[in-house]
């Protein structure tokens, strides 16, 4: 019983704080409205810091709570973001900060394809994310597999995500052989 | 012959610290460390004043650290036995002998307006103190010194008393610890 509720208090302070956030924390490019947050004293001020990536604080200046803005260039940004606690008395505390990766993904252009036309790579960059859609196996695009049609490929990474587009159009078609 | 001399050693260091004033205590609520915003009262006892070369007490002197605000008085020492007059509470005052005074009590004497009391006490008196805001470790020091009418400048008939002051509290402003956690992103 005493395991369970322990359990259980663990689950609650997750749903309180949300995930606990490694340093560096990864955000997509040109993600909008992310919100990042300490643990709130009703009594203190918090001055937040954002420089670089791309960074512009939006909202809450003072508060608790933030929400940044990111810039779309991919990088490693060390301590992107800070704040300093201030006290009722405005002593203020030691600052904290937090690097930020801004993931920038891409990928290769693949296609226009024909039915029968031999599988394709997919590259993603950075190397090591997942590829989804119609027609996709592991890296492999196979136009024979999806067959004639328009598709949305989706390459995803650390919550982040790109797409193409792949056509595979119809192939020619050809009547009997006439005898003049 | 080095106990000897020890010995004779500690007793001239305690009659030297305590030439005129004798039996002195305090009562200081709540004890320490103290934090900004606290308050803390101090009830500060002087058993005995026993003037030399019929020096008269005069004065009792609140030395305090930078890091206390709003001395209030709350409680003023009475006059048992003592010359006519009585104990007022100054924030500053420059005596007959260009001493400044202040803050703490000071006898009027309505008779001879320089004198003292003739009064050995006891002497009861109390104060309050507030710990200011602050976000630096500041000087919560506390000390009680008393003077008589010979260094006050009132009567001159010989040494004047000289009496170290009395040490009710030493310490600095434990102030508040900000704890910030870490940054976390939902």
């Amino acid at each position: 019983m005493k395991k369970f509720i322990t359990i259980l208090f663990v689950c609650i302070g997750l749903v309180t704080y949300g995930q606990t956030t490694i340093n560096p924390d990864t955000v997509c490019s040109n993600a909008t409205g992310e919100q990042y947050f300490v643990t709130n004293t009703p009594t203190s001020t918090y001055n937040w810091t954002v420089t670089g990536g791309g960074g512009a604080l939006q909202t809450g200046q003072g508060t608790d709570l933030i929400t940044v803005d990111w810039g779309g260039v991919s990088g490693l940004y060390l301590n992107a973001i800070g704040v300093i606690e201030s006290n009722a008395a405005g002593c203020p505390g030691l600052p904290v900060l937090l690097d930020i990766f801004v993931l920038d993904l891409s990928s290769n252009v693949i296609g226009p394809f024909c039915p029968g036309d031999p599988s394709a790579t997919l590259v993603g960059n950075p190397a090591g994310g997942v590829w989804a859609g119609t027609g996709v196996t592991g890296n492999n695009f196979d136009p024979s597999t999806a067959g004639v049609g328009n598709y949305v490929l989706t390459y995803s990474m650390a919550g982040c995500n790109t797409t193409i587009n792949v056509v595979v159009n119809n192939g020619p078609v050809t009547g009997p052989i006439q005898h003049f | 012959m080095r106990k000897i001399l020890t010995i004779l050693s500690l007793f001239f260091t305690i009659t030297t610290y305590s030439q005129c004033v004798s039996n002195e205590t305090v009562v200081v609520s709540p004890g320490g460390p103290y934090s900004p915003g606290q308050v803390v009262d101090v009830w500060y006892t002087l058993g005995n004043f026993t003037g030399i070369n019929i020096n008269w007490i005069h004065a009792f002197q609140i030395n305090l650290g930078v890091g206390w605000t709003n001395l209030t008085p709350t409680g003023t020492p009475a006059n048992p036995g003592g010359s006519v007059g009585n104990w007022v509470w100054d924030l500053q005052h420059t005596f007959v002998a260009g001493l400044n005074f202040g803050p703490g009590w000071r006898f009027n004497n309505t008779g001879n307006v320089d004198w003292g009391t003739s009064s050995t006490g006891p002497f009861i008196m109390s104060f309050q103190l507030t710990v200011a805001q602050t976000c630096t470790p500041d000087d919560l020091s506390i000390s009680m010194e008393v003077f008589d009418d010979c260094t006050t400048g009132g009567w001159a008939n010989g040494n004047c008393c000289v009496d170290p002051p009395f040490q009710i509290y030493n310490g600095v402003v434990l102030p508040d610890l900000i704890n910030t956690s870490s940054i976390y992103h939902y």
